[in-house]
């Protein structure tokens, strides 16, 4: 990894100069919600920002999407993608954009998220923990890839971590902008890490999860959440990592349509349901229990499907806590 | 530009034959020679159907692909793009994209016996192991057990007719139970006295014996057919990764992207179109709700 300093005098310079890499996205406050906007100064991000609502896959897998358009009869190759810049992302929605890689970039390629992720220029920036954080037990708090620059706070600037061969060219074309990290810079950093993990109050005991969670199949803690559970599905809508999408085609007029994909959620009724009627999970229990299966399903190459972000928790209307029906799921156990 | 996997190829109906008041028979041919030319596929694979402005579906190979310049697929008419497909005739033009899925391991079995056990419309992805089998002659022996509710519901009647009578003469031997009791299926019965009963498919199991280790079960029908019909197989002692069967689940991508076919738990997730379709009573056994 490189490592160079950007003073904070030089950072609304460095900011705008990201234009030159395509729009420039960052997180936006607006009242008590945060999103991913497209921003024009540093004085409209909101830098020291818990988490947005949609996470960026939304850049990504978009929540509605023409992907074909069928022109007389025919379908024309949607692929359409601009050059664009993602400020501001944490660690976690980094990792989140990795595990979404592992789906999408796997053999055959879903060539629309391929050429937005190929023109997407990634720029983390590190963040202090509230309440709903548990990012730390799963591993996700520091990102080693999946971005080109990553600034760190420090108290008179920003560590700047080089992640990519682009990232590198950006500090190169910004050259008069950086300077070298001292000692000093360092002990800063350090010392931010370390205050940071310290201020996780949230945690997820991962020992032997996966087992545990498939052994616990039956147990009653499900059956008490999924009565619970309004199977509003916005656990899903904002998680960085869950994908479902349906497709439906759509006509605009006599001659054109387009075929859109659009989010969808496990927690739907339709999700399972095939011709005839039969439903592979007919029940809101089957629907509960399948999400956390599917954030819990450890991959040996990949670790978990959940980055431990919070949002499920946050924007879950009947207070569901992920971490603590995991917990008592295998509580259940003994 | 790459290719994008999501676009169909455009494929022309040369034949449309009714098979039950409920399903048909289509066959069907790639407009551009070299798309069919590089068109290959396994039995137990499947294609998505596009029928460009209403939708996709999944629909299995039903035809061998030892029969080259077309391919076949036999479709119920369950829903509102199945029953548009039904109004289509020849000459009419689909999209098409595939094969998916892994299929059944053909040369794997080589040499072996086949136990070919078909519940209802399960019958279509087995019709391409069937004459694939047959037409190969790398098989040393294959049985087909086949369920059905009523006389109409038989899919390829003729074909099964004619295997129940000439069979034997290609390795092959078919069984058929009905559920439904009527004038036809009791001339059937009369006809076959051994191979012919009323019944459900697990009966048509009483008499066989199959060589366990020579054996490999293939099964596929509606998802209530599985339990009973491997317990069958255990029974007789056939090994657990001996026994394979194609799954049915709500699709839409078909390559492991949309989200909809995956199932299993925290130790172990497959995606039903591209884990499978086909997937053996050991993969049930490791991963939860598959059947
Ligand atoms: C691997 C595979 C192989 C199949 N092979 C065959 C075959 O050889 N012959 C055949 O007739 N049918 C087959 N099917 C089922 C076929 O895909 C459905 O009957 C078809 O999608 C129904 O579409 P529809 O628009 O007519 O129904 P819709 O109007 O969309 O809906 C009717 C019902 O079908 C359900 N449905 C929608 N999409 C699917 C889907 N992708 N899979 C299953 N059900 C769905 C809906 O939830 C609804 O309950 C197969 C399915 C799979 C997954
Ligand atoms: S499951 Fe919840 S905490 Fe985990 S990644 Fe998804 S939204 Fe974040
Ligand atoms: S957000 Fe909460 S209430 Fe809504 S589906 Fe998810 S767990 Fe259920
Ligand atoms: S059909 Fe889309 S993931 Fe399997």
């Amino acid at each position: 990894m490189r490592y160079i300093k950007l003073p904070s005098e030089n950072f609304g310079e460095f900011f705008n100069s990201l234009r030159a890499w395509g729009k420039v996205y960052g997180p936006v406050k607006k009242g008590k919600v945060c999103s991913f906007q497209e921003v024009h100064g540093v004085e409209e991000v909101a830098l020291d920002y818990k988490r947005t609502t949609l996470p960026p896959k939304k850049f990504f897998v978009r929540p509605r999407d023409a992907v074909l358009k069928l022109k007389n009869g025919r379908w024309e190759n949607g692929v359409e993608s601009e050059p664009f810049v993602l400020f501001g992302l944490h660690s976690c929605d980094i990792h989140g954009l990795k595990i979404l890689d592992k789906v999408y970039l796997s053999e055959p390629a879903d060539p629309y998220y391929k050429a937005r992720r190929e023109n997407a220029t990634v720029i983390g920036i590190s963040c202090i923990p509230d309440e709903y954080c548990f990012c730390k037990s799963l591993g996700t708090d520091f990102a080693m890839d999946g971005f080109d620059l990553f600034l760190h706070e420090l108290p008179d600037g920003w560590l700047v971590r080089v992640g990519s061969v682009r990232g590198h060219e950006i500090a190169w074309e910004n050259e008069g902008l950086f300077e070298e990290v001292t000692e000093g810079d360092l002990a800063n950093f350090r010392a931010f890490e370390e205050k940071r993990a310290k201020s996780f109050g949230r945690k997820l005991n991962k020992e032997g999860l996966a087992d545990m969670l498939d052994l616990a199949y039956n147990s009653p803690v499900w059956k008490k959440y999924a009565d619970i559970c309004l199977a509003c599905g916005n656990c899903t809508m904002v998680c960085p990592t869950c994908r479902c999408y349906e497709v439906c085609d759509r006509w605009l007029n006599a001659y054109e349509g387009v075929r859109e994909r659009r989010y969808d959620s496990c927690f739907m009724e339709s999700h399972g349901l095939v011709a005839g009627g039969h439903n592979f999970r007919p029940t809101r229990l089957d629907r509960f229990r399948h999400r956390y299966y599917c954030k819990s399903y450890f991959d040996p190459s990949a670790g978990f499907n959940c980055v431990g972000c919070g949002r499920c928790d946050e924007f879950c209307p009947a207070k569901i806590e992920h971490v603590k029906v995991l917990d008592e799921v295998r509580g259940s156990l003994q | 530009m790459s290719e994008n996997p999501y676009l169909s190829y455009e494929a022309r109906i040369l034949e449309v034959k009714d098979l039950t008041p409920r399903e048909k028979l289509f066959t069907l041919r790639f407009t551009d020679p070299e798309v069919g030319e590089r068109f290959d596929f396994k039995p137990g694979q499947f294609v998505i159907v596009d029928v460009r402005g209403f939708g996709e579906f999944p629909i299995s190979l039903c035809s061998p692909p030892t029969r080259k310049g077309y391919f076949q697929l036999c479709i119920r008419k369950a829903g509102r793009m199945t029953k548009f497909v039904h109004r289509m005739e020849e000459g009419d033009t689909v999209g098409i994209r595939g094969p998916y899925g892994n299929g059944f391991p053909m040369e794997k079995m080589e040499g072996s016996n086949l136990v070919l056990v078909a519940g209802g419309l399960g019958m279509a992805p087995l019709r391409s192991v069937l004459w694939y089998a047959i037409d190969s002659g790398k098989y040393e022996h294959i049985w087909l057990l086949y369920g059905t509710k009523a006389y109409e519901d038989i899919l390829f009647r003729d074909e099964i007719v004619h295997l129940l009578r000439h069979g034997e003469a290609m390795n092959c031997s078919v069984k058929l139970a009905y559920e439904v009791e009527s004038p036809s299926c009791i001339y059937l019965e009369e006809g076959f006295s051994q191979k012919v009963c009323r019944g459900v498919v697990t009966d048509l199991f009483r008499g066989e014996e199959f060589d366990v280790n020579k054996a490999y079960a293939l099964i596929c029908g509606p998802p209530v057919m599985y339990k009973f019909v491997v317990r069958e197989l255990l029974n007789r002692k056939l090994s657990p990764g001996r026994i394979y069967m194609t799954l049915e689940r709500r699709m839409r991508c078909g390559i492991g992207k949309c989200g909809h076919c995956i199932v299993g738990t925290s130790t172990s997730i497959k995606y039903v179109c591209r884990d499978g379709p086909v997937f053996t009573y050991w993969d049930a056994l490791s991963t939860r709700g598959l059947i």
